[in-house]
């Protein structure tokens, strides 16, 4: 496992490059969704998690 | 790498949403579900609301607008529409969509963890996950707390796009200030990060009106704490379960490559 992280070759380097992209990417869409979407829809079946994480709410 | 860093963000947020589920039904949703039966009663006395229309409305989105329930009674101003608008049944229903937005919001920040553990080259191992989950607890549970108090229904406030916006600004200026303290550790970007930490409570978060509310005191101070414990327990699984998980699928790729 160590010589995975260790060889950061040009493609590795863009691998991991793309991988922060995506994940940075679905991780903002997701929290946006649980946290700040307006819908009423959403920001109802949201609505505890949104108080009890301290999302602003209403 | 990236399917490596999803499987392992699905893990984490899952875990993690376990926990935080559990904790929030047991120790937040009744402390919700009595401030909004507090609204519900101050209002009740208003003969507009005893239509069964408005009731509906009322049981859950009557405080959409709390500012605006003194000044306007009718249902269909207060709750923004006419109809009512979708909202999950009390009870169970309700349990099940707290419980799908936690993992939604849950495998959201395991992605972001994900993330920033990658952008910083650090090997995700369960003790530098919890690490920077910490950092994560801080930048966007402890320090928006801090300008923007956990509140419950019913608790007068700020416009929405005005606390929205802050709490973004602060999550992001005390993330990036971390990183500038933690990361770089040079003299003049610990200077800057310590800038950054503090410049969004200098400009202050939106000024919550201080109207008096039919709420106890003792309710909202105990939410406020119990919501930021909650959070921190909900950041410490995901940190600690994301390591845990990336390590366990690195193996068997090594295994096989």
């Amino acid at each position: 496992m160590s010589t995975n992280t260790l060889v950061l070759t040009g493609t590795r380097t863009n691998e991991r490059l793309g991988a922060v992209l995506v994940a940075a990417f679905l991780g903002l869409g997701l929290v946006f969704m649980a946290g700040f979407a307006p819908a009423m829809a959403l920001h109802n079946a949201a609505h505890d998690f949104r108080h009890s994480q301290n999302f602003p709410c209403h | 790498m990236i399917i490596r860093l999803v499987s392992a963000a699905l893990v984490a947020g899952f875990l993690a949403a376990v926990v935080a589920t559990g904790l929030q039904l047991a120790l937040t949703s009744p402390l919700i579900i009595a401030a909004e039966r507090f609204e519900t009663q101050a209002s009740a006395a208003d003969p507009a609301l005893l239509s069964p229309a408005s009731l509906i409305v009322r049981v859950h989105g009557g405080h959409d607008h709390g500012t605006q329930n003194n000044g306007s009674r009718d249902p269909s101003v207060a709750g923004g529409e006419v109809a009512p608008v979708w909202e999950p049944g009390p009870g169970l229903p309700r349990m099940a969509f707290t419980a799908l937005a936690t993992l939604v919001g849950g495998v959201g920040y395991a992605f972001l963890l994900g993330a920033v553990l990658l952008a910083c080259n650090r090997e995700p191992d369960p003790e530098t996950g919890l690490r920077f989950a910490v950092g994560g607890f801080l930048a966007v549970a402890l320090a928006p707390a801090l300008g923007l108090a956990p509140e419950l229904p019913g608790m007068e406030a700020a416009p929405l796009a005005d606390r929205q916006f802050w709490w973004v600004m602060t999550a992001a200026a005390t993330a990036m200030g971390l990183y500038l303290i933690a990361i770089r550790r040079a003299p003049i970007t610990i200077a800057g990060g310590i800038v950054l930490l503090v410049a969004p409570h200098l400009a202050g978060a939106p000024e919550a009106s201080h109207a008096a509310s039919n709420l106890p005191a003792s309710y909202a101070a105990q939410f406020a704490a119990r919501s930021l414990g909650i959070a921190f327990v909900f950041w410490a699984v995901i940190g600690l379960a994301y390591g845990w998980a990336w390590t366990l699928f690195g193996k068997p790729r090594t295994a096989h490559a």
